[in-house]
């Protein structure tokens, strides 16, 4: 960074500062900003700052401020210095001795504070060279956090960025036509195509990836239709774009025929590559993966999922199925290996597999002691005799919630054949029941409607929800 | 036999190794093995580890699910990674632990090209695919696919066609371990033995595990002023 500072005594402040003074100004450089205290800041970055700063005062003198002055320097605070207490009309700051050049100046330049002030005066500092040459430990302790501050400008280690980068155009092609309006989507596509290739060889030129990307018809109706199409993982790649592309023009409907295209990037991110581990098994694979499963979620939707669940009595009311970032599935490995490395080792264990949702069964019941169990059930024309049970498990609420309130009678039953399966029994349900009441060598059921009687009468539903593996 | 004989013998079995990768068994070495983490399943196994680069069928339920989980889990402590493929929605979220990439994919077709998008990229160690079962072609083209990415599939079917290795779990009633209430009636289902079958060319082996089975955790919360209906007499 190398700076130019413009000063004058006897102009006005920044805020009253000519504005036509500052247009002039940009004719000689790119950038300029007015800071504080009426100091006018050229940006000299890949310009010759002497001659630069020689036309500036030039321009100065022009708008009547004769007694302008201009220092230049690789920091901030050497230019300013340079500037505002030098008396001759220019001040270059060889680059490289900042330090040097602010070290002979009264400590007062860096505008202390007047508590500040006194201290320093007290443990007898007078110039910015006598501060610089302090350790940073004894002005930490002594002199605080402002007194650091002060330090480091002492130091010509100026940390203000007057200048921000400059926002970079992102890339976009356009092709307009007069002679005719288009309607074959085909010949659409070839164009989309002809202008993603050229935007793609721009984000390959700029080292970046596309997140988003904004197609706009213009039509010839005079209007424009624009659809933005957002890619699951960065990419800048044109086959990847132009299948988003496709997939979106076969979505959506144009109003009008099209007189012109304009594909443009909306949104960018570096090309960076991760600093890879030699040990890492999974490292050279993760690109594939996170594009593997990017292509899913563009083909599928939001098919990779994670669960976040909540304390919900009910299983199947307790997960919420989150998207997962490609570029997280792709560290799977390395967390495993985490994992792994906090000692937990992989168990097999028999968990419930849900049936979603919840799928009606026949069930006949006998009782056991003060309540029912099932003893067979019948689902999709199959019966299944139950060899032992365990239960009832009772779970009941949501008076307030939006489904309604549930209380159901769960039970976990050994089937002949092994599985382990899960039922339960809706006792606030209504509807079409079936009702166990026959005896087990013919297993008949009986089916009555249950709106038509009352709910003390009617027999609850029952259910399939599950079953273990 | 003679020398010469045995040496042409072996030729000959390389070159149809050569020739026919596919038609020489799992248990000749000609497939790389990956090993699960889960040493009784590793045992059982030819080679030690299920096959890469080749198809494996589980016929499903009888435990399948819980081992080929753990599987997952053992490969991910091995640094490589995992995807389980649920085409007909039964994990329960509740009870699935990070890890393996999970697909639950729409229909069983998005569920096939899922396995294969996964499978082509070569990323995946193992891929496990539920509930879907190729057919015909399907099969032929997830079989080429995992040839190509080098991952170790497993499909939850029954349809063992085009498979290198077969594997069948079972659990009896009898194999189940209760806690009892006081009457002596089952209050909780606490272990299940499961007795594992791996066929597969010049390979049988068999494996019992005892999987504790995970409590499903309902949380009594009884309302009062709910109808309710518990041992009502049918």
């Amino acid at each position: 960074m190398s700076y130019v500072c413009l000063w004058s005594p006897s102009w006005p402040t920044g805020a009253a500062l000519p504005a036509d003074l500052v247009t002039a100004l940009l004719e000689h450089t790119p950038r300029v900003s007015v800071g504080a205290a009426g100091r006018v800041w050229a940006d000299a970055r890949g310009l010759d700052a002497g001659a630069l700063a020689v036309r500036l005062v030039d321009v100065a003198h022009r708008y009547g401020y004769s007694n302008a002055h201009a220092g230049t320097a690789l920091t901030a605070i050497a230019a300013e210095l340079a500037a505002t207490q030098r008396r001759v009309p220019f001040t270059v700051v060889k680059p490289g001795h900042d330090r040097e050049f602010i070290a002979p100046f009264p400590i007062d330049v860096l505008e202390p504070s007047t508590l500040l002030d006194n201290l320093l005066d007290g443990i007898g500092v007078e110039t910015v060279g006598a501060l610089a040459a302090l350790d940073a430990e004894h002005i930490e302790v002594r002199l605080g956090a402002e007194g650091m501050r002060l330090w480091k400008l002492a130091r010509a280690d100026d940390p203000r960025l007057l200048f921000a980068s400059p926002a970079r155009a992102l890339p976009s092609a356009s092709v307009e036509w007069v002679d005719y309006a288009l309607r074959d989507a085909e010949r659409l596509t070839f164009v989309v195509n002809a202008l993603a290739g050229t935007v793609c060889d721009k984000l390959a030129a700029g080292g970046q990836r596309a997140r988003e990307v904004a197609l706009a018809f213009s039509l010839a109706d005079r209007t424009e239709f624009a659809h933005r199409i957002r890619s699951a993982r960065p990419t800048g790649s044109q086959k990847s774009w132009m299948r988003l592309i496709r997939a979106a023009l076969d979505r959506i409907t144009l109003p009008d025929a099209v007189t012109g295209v304009t594909l443009r990037v909306e949104s960018v991110i570096g090309n960076d590559g991760v600093q890879g581990d030699l040990f890492d098994k999974g490292f050279a694979s993760a690109p594939q993966v996170e594009r593997a499963v990017s292509q899913l979620m563009d083909d599928q939707g939001d098919v990779v999922l994670t669960p976040t669940n909540s304390a919900h009595p009910l299983v199947d009311a307790r997960t919420e199925w989150t998207r997962e970032d490609p570029a997280v599935a792709a560290t799977s490995g390395e967390r495993g290996v985490a994992k792994a490395q906090s000692g937990a080792k992989p168990t097999p264990r028999l968990t419930l597999q849900l049936v979603t949702p919840p799928r009606s069964v026949s069930v006949r019941t006998e009782e056991r002691r003060d309540h029912q169990v099932p003893v067979q059930y019948r689902d999709g024309g199959t019966s299944y005799a139950i060899v032992n049970v365990a239960g009832p498990e009772r779970v009941s609420g949501g008076q307030w919630e939006e489904g309604g309130p549930y209380a159901r009678e769960y039970f976990r039953c050994v089937r002949e054949d092994g599985t382990l399966v899960w039922l339960y029994r809706d006792a606030v349900g209504g509807g079409s029941q079936t009702v166990g009441q026959s005896d087990s060598r013919t297993a008949n059921y009986e089916r009555r409607d249950c709106q038509t009687v009352r709910l003390s009468d009617c027999p609850t539903p029952w259910y399939l929800h599950g079953w273990w593996d | 036999m003679s020398g010469a004989a045995a040496q042409d013998l072996l030729a000959l079995r390389a070159l149809l190794e050569e020739r026919f990768p596919d038609a020489s068994p799992i248990t000749r070495r000609a497939a790389t093995q990956l090993a699960t983490g889960i040493a009784e399943l590793d045992r059982a196994l030819p080679s030690g580890g299920l096959p890469r680069g080749r198809l494996s069928v589980w016929a499903p339920q009888g435990g399948a699910t819980a081992i080929l989980r753990a599987a997952c889990h053992g490969v991910l402590a091995a640094g490589e990674r995992a995807a389980w493929i649920d085409s007909v929605g039964t994990v329960a979220g509740a009870f699935w632990d990070e890890g393996p990439l999970l697909v639950r994919p729409s229909s069983r077709l998005n569920a096939l090209r899922s396995a294969e998008e996964l499978l082509r990229s070569g990323g995946f160690a193992l891929v496990v695919l539920a509930g879907a079962e190729p057919k015909g072609q399907e099969t032929v083209r997830l079989t080429r696919a995992t040839r190509d990415g080098g991952s170790a599939l497993v499909a939850l079917t029954t349809h063992a066609a085009m498979s290198a290795l077969k594997l069948t779990s079972r659990i009896t009633p009898a194999d189940y371990r209760y806690k009892r209430t006081p009457f002596g009636d089952p209050a909780e289902i606490t272990h299940a033995r499961v007795r594992m079958d791996a066929v597969a060319l010049g390979w049988k082996a068999h494996a019992e595990f005892v999987l504790p089975v995970t409590h499903h955790e309902l949380r009594l919360s009884l309302e009062p002023e709910l109808a309710d209906r518990r041992g009502a007499s049918r």
